[in-house]
């Protein structure tokens, strides 16, 4: 009788500890994400977001990250414009998210300097979910983790219409820095 | 044995739990701004202003024509031998206040005017409203004609009231009440105020292309002005804003337009122009 009370409580104890490692998820609303799609010698194409969401389960590696396309800032007002109105149509698709798991994600074996880590996930954007494999340098930081990288992404793959007209200016990979720092 | 199966089984959902979608947790962490953008493509939505307003620091420079009236026909060459042409440019003092100068052929015009976002439309407020005061100067009239001619004798005034709603993606609509005064006037003919009320709406045909039309019903007009009625397409190529208009209202200064008009559409007296923008 006794040992069983004392496996009781070694179970409850094990559920608490349990469940206090998945309350202990890693967060930020305030991540940063910049794109750059210019070609050489024309006006710049690119903007910023600095109110991503991202969490992180560190126990188990699994990565999610949003982003309103309303929230990207251009130095030109009517480039922003359009980028909503007639590239990402912000008002049929307002975000864009990425989910995914990073692979052999070991919190403990995270330092100050940064580690690859190989994310796997779906990446939807403009309606369109695709597969999408990401490093990404995790480093440790205060209270959390610093999550940092970049990866390419094709307009064409998500079905973003660009016109012949613009064709030249923007470019065919457009490039995706992303910065998280993600804490407790 | 019986005894661990509770905690087992909450060990079990607790798990479960964790399995719970990510992406969920986070929807809730970002809030979305509601308000309506691209209500409308340029400044104007024909001659008309349209409640869409330069950004902060943003300097747009306007090029716009009207022809002469296309009835002529080749002699005239549609009208392409008499054209009149508005230079000007508006600045975003910030992003509910801009200003602008233009200089008109027509009557050797200049006009100032001031644009100011009142409301915008969003989740919880039906409608854009925007402000707009114009003070145009007549530097064509001369002393000659005019004797005992003072400077406030160029000056006319038109305060207007702007208000859009972008009803779908396509179809934005928009009232405008217009209140004019002239200080001078022929009182044989015409009030030195006079009310004008009307309004427009696009309809985008595809993406980067959009069909206008404006209509402004002057409740003060003698009879030998008409109304204005306006057509234009407007087509958006990166940094420019072009349209192409016809209209039966040559003047595209605001007082000018509103109340001189002199086309008869029904008779095949309309102008043809455009309106180029460049945003800096």
């Amino acid at each position: 009788m006794k040992k069983s009370i004392i496996h009781f409580f070694v179970l409850v104890l094990l559920i608490t500890v349990s469940t206090d490692a998945w309350a202990q998820k890693l967060i930020t609303k305030t991540g940063n994400i910049k794109f750059q799609a210019s070609t050489p010698s024309n006006e710049e194409v690119a903007a910023e977001n600095k109110s991503v969401s991202a969490v992180l389960e560190p126990s188990t590696g699994d990565f999610a990250a949003l982003v309103l396309i309303k929230g990207f800032r251009f130095k030109v007002a009517l480039m922003e414009e359009h980028f909503n109105e007639n590239y990402m149509e912000s008002e049929k698709f307002s975000k864009a998210t990425l989910k995914g798991k990073m692979e052999d994600f070991d919190l403990s074996k995270v330092t100050s300097t940064a580690k690859n880590f190989t994310l796997k996930g779906d990446l939807t954007l403009h309606g369109v979910t695709k597969p999408i494999t990401v490093t990404v340098k995790v480093s440790k930081a205060a209270n959390g983790v610093m999550a940092m990288g970049s990866f390419e992404v094709k307009p064409e793959d998500y079905g973003i219409e660009i016109p012949n007209l613009v064709r030249k200016k923007i470019a065919d990979k457009i490039k995706v820095n992303y910065n998280f720092l993600l804490v407790k | 044995m019986k005894k661990f199966l509770v905690p087992i089984c909450l060990f079990l959902a607790t798990m479960a739990y964790s399995q719970d979608d990510l992406l969920k947790d986070l929807d809730s962490t970002q809030v979305e701004d509601s308000y309506s953008t691209a209500t409308f493509k340029a400044l104007q939505l024909v001659t008309l202003q349209t409640t869409k307003m330069a950004a902060k620091k943003e300097f747009y420079f306007v090029v716009s024509h009207r022809f002469g009236t296309v009835k002529d026909g080749f002699d005239s060459f549609f009208g392409l031998d008499n054209a009149t042409t508005k230079l000007g440019g508006i600045y975003g003092v910030t992003d509910w206040l801009s200003v602008s100068l233009s200089r008109h052929t027509l009557n050797k015009m200049y006009e100032t005017g001031v644009k100011y976002r009142m409301a915008r439309q969003d989740a919880s407020f039906p409608v854009d409203i925007v402000g707009y005061s114009v003070a145009d100067i007549n530097t064509f009239l001369e002393e000659d004609q005019y004797p005992g001619l003072e400077f406030k004798h160029r000056m006319t005034y038109v305060q207007q009231l702007l208000v859009s709603r972008k009803v779908s993606e396509k179809l934005s609509l928009e009232l405008v009440p217009s209140f004019i005064h002239r200080n001078l006037y022929n009182p044989a003919i015409e009030n030195d105020n006079q009310f004008s009320f009307g309004g427009g709406g696009r309809y985008k045909i595809t993406k980067r292309l959009s069909v206008n039309l404006e209509y402004m019903h002057n409740f003060d007009t003698p009879d030998f002005y008409k109304n204005p009625l306006s057509v234009g397409l407007d087509v958006e190529t990166g940094g420019h804003v072009f349209q192409l208009i016809f209209t039966n209202s040559q003047s595209m200064s605001e007082s000018g337009y509103l109340t001189n008009a002199t086309g008869d559409w029904g008779k095949g007296d309309f102008f043809f122009g455009f309106n180029l923008y460049r945003v800096f």
